[in-house]
């Protein structure tokens, strides 16, 4: 079950326009970051189940900390959210372990199709304890 | 004057038409590559409000005036009105050129090739601004039309030429991006200029964006 | 209605293509130039018609007005034209292999403000495109002879003596000028003067090479810049010269005129430290034949 998701992004536009997307019935508590090194500290604060991470981020960037939070915890789900959709960028963040990508502006459904398949994980991942 | 462009354009409707710029020009980038084989990295675009009277200032600041940039600019007409703005270095025209790897480079003249490496450019500052205006504009739920690009000289005098299809009494929002093509290592920069005609429209329509995140 | 009207009664061509690049409109003045009927070739892949279209600039500009809804300029500077129709006239007496087109491409939208087709405008600008090529040539051509002008010159010297010099390879110059011209103009009227002038111009160009500049200085004085020649050869080059135009008989109206030239030839050498120092070389040597008898060659070494 998803309980807490963090959204980082440096622009308060993106994680409204974010926020307001993600399902409302679902009762998932959000927290917001507005940059990288924010957002790993929540990360490691919060234990949040999913994070939304933007890319270009002042301070310290997505790819960055979408590592730092995957070397914290090996199981983080890290779902970044980008407008940059060039084969070749969704190459390099999937290198870096991140769960899926999604395109930015996000549609409600893409969304909730994403954090299906998160909910399957975090229950395979239960199972395999 | 900062009180003032509070007043025209709040903060606010900064952030939403940063946020729209980073969105329609990633989006771009994803379509150049099925235009243009390239792979283009771009910055967090910024925004700035400015008065007229300071515009050239800024320009002179932000282009290298000194006659080795090679400026395209193109005026687009709509709701959304203004000028785009493509900056290179100068010397990069050839390497621009191998993006559209298709000229015929054989036993030409100095001054065909120079003809070539015109129309090179504006070619590339056709597709660059169109790709980014465009997708703003589609965002914006609006289209917009062009005018044929243009390459304009380095140099001072060009600017104004520029400034003066503004009222000096009023203001222009200025928007740029930084954005490297990765496999020629060609940097430059993009700048979008609206003019005062459209900051009431563009209002609406960043609301009218808005009101679908409520 | 109108509107359909002007479609086809435009002075310009106008084509919409579809999505797969099938026409779906082909104006009048398109059938007219191409010889092709819009029923020939409505429905039809442009390019069965036109497979010489199917090239990566014309691709690359119809996706991106399909995908980004912007417009594309096609200049008549680097395409020289999109269609392949006749070229009929054009006042200046210019021959193309085709007309000269400048062409617009933009998107059309449906209803629900989706690119459904794209529009291609052709311009005839083959007349614009003569008168271009008529100023450039006013501005590099002596109006009279229809050799290079001094202004187009000296540049070329320079930019040759920085290239010659840099590679180290020979460039040799000649200096001609007409011997007693002002006795010709006296004695049989200054259209004779200009008959001579343009009359040696045209001998001595078939003398000399394509890669050979061959320019009138100022009245009666040429000059001929020989790229990768040296001194000897260009000798050989002017003698050739001399001896043709003291040959030579001139018919003026029921008039015969002889006339002669003298020459003087120089070449880059490591003395010679700019282009102007080699023109004044040759300058001397001109100097030299004129003062030692004219109808000569005089070469300083």
């Amino acid at each position: 079950m998803i309980n807490k998701i963090l959204i980082v992004d440096d622009s308060p536009v993106a994680r409204r326009m974010l926020r307001t997307s993600i399902p409302k019935d679902k009762g998932f508590e959000i927290f917001e970051a507005g940059n990288g090194q924010e957002g790993i500290d929540k990360f490691k604060e919060l234990k949040p189940d999913v994070v939304f991470m933007d890319l270009t981020m002042p301070v310290l960037d997505g790819y960055q900390a979408t590592a730092k939070i995957r070397e914290i915890d090996k199981n983080a789900i890290v779902i970044v959210t980008t407008a940059d959709i060039q084969p070749k960028s969704i190459a390099s963040v999937m290198e870096l372990g991140a769960f899926t990508l999604l395109k930015k502006p996000a549609k409600a459904e893409s969304i909730v199709e994403a954090l299906n398949k998160v909910e399957m994980k975090l229950k395979k991942l239960r199972e395999n304890k | 004057m900062a009180n003032e462009t509070v007043e025209i354009f709040s903060d606010e409707e900064k952030d939403i038409l940063q946020e729209i710029m980073n969105i329609a020009f990633g989006n771009a980038t994803a379509d150049l590559a099925d235009v243009v084989d390239i792979y283009v990295k771009l910055s967090v675009p910024s925004v700035q409000v400015i008065e007229i009277g300071a515009l050239p200032e800024y320009l002179r600041t932000t282009i290298k005036t000194d006659g080795t940039s090679n400026i395209i600019e193109q005026k687009f007409w709509g709701n959304f009105k203004g000028s785009g703005l493509l900056v290179f270095p100068g010397g990069t025209e050839r390497d621009l050129m191998a993006i559209l790897e298709d000229q015929d480079r054989e036993d030409i003249s100095n001054i065909q090739m120079a003809a070539l490496e015109k129309g090179g450019l504006l070619e590339i500052g056709n597709i660059l601004i169109g790709a980014c205006v465009g997708k703003v504009s589609e965002l914006l739920d609006t289209f917009v039309t062009y005018s044929p690009p243009q390459v304009l000289q380095g140099d001072t005098n060009n600017c104004n030429f520029l400034i003066e299809q503004f009222d000096p009494s009023q203001t222009a929002i200025v928007m740029k991006t930084l954005f490297n093509f990765k496999e020629k290592d060609i940097n430059g920069f993009l700048l979008i200029l609206t003019n005062h005609e459209s900051i009431g429209w563009l209002r609406k329509a960043l609301k009218n964006f808005m009101d679908s995140y409520e | 209605m109108i509107v359909s009207q002007i479609f086809d009664m435009l002075d310009a061509g106008i084509v919409v293509l579809d999505r797969d690049l099938n026409v779906f409109k082909w104006n009048r003045w398109m059938s007219t130039h191409s010889k092709i009927s819009a029923e020939e070739i409505v429905g039809k892949p442009l390019f069965d018609f036109y497979p010489e279209l199917n090239k990566s600039w014309f691709l690359r500009n119809c996706k991106s007005v399909f995908t980004f809804g912007n417009f594309a300029f096609i200049s008549q500077k680097l395409h020289k034209y999109c269609f392949p129709f006749k070229s009929y006239y054009n006042s200046l007496g210019y021959r193309f292999d085709f007309m000269q087109q400048s062409c617009t491409l933009g998107p059309l939208r449906n209803d629900s403000n989706e690119i459904q087709y794209i529009y291609i405008t052709i311009q005839d600008v083959t007349e614009i495109v003569a008168y271009e090529q008529k100023l450039i040539e006013m501005n590099i051509k002596d109006g009279l002879t229809g050799v290079f002008n001094r202004r187009f010159f000296e540049p070329r010297l320079e930019e040759e003596f920085q290239r010659h010099r840099r590679y180290n390879r020979s460039l040799s110059l000649i200096m001609l000028d007409i011997d007693h011209f002002k006795h010709i103009n006296d004695t049989y009227g200054h259209q004779a003067g200009d008959y001579i002038l343009k009359s040696i111009s045209l001998l001595v160009e078939k003398k000399i090479r394509n890669v050979d500049i061959f320019a009138r200085y100022g009245g009666e004085e040429f000059c001929c810049l020989l790229p990768e020649t040296s001194l000897d050869s260009a000798k050989v080059v002017a003698e050739n010269i001399r001896k043709q135009i003291s040959d030579e008989t001139f018919h003026f109206k029921d008039k015969e005129i002889r006339l002669t030239l003298s020459q003087g030839v120089a070449s880059l050498a490591k003395d010679i430290e700019s282009a102007e120092a080699l023109l004044k070389k040759a300058d001397d040597a001109l100097y030299a034949a004129k003062n030692t008898g004219r109808n000569k060659v005089v070469a300083l070494q």
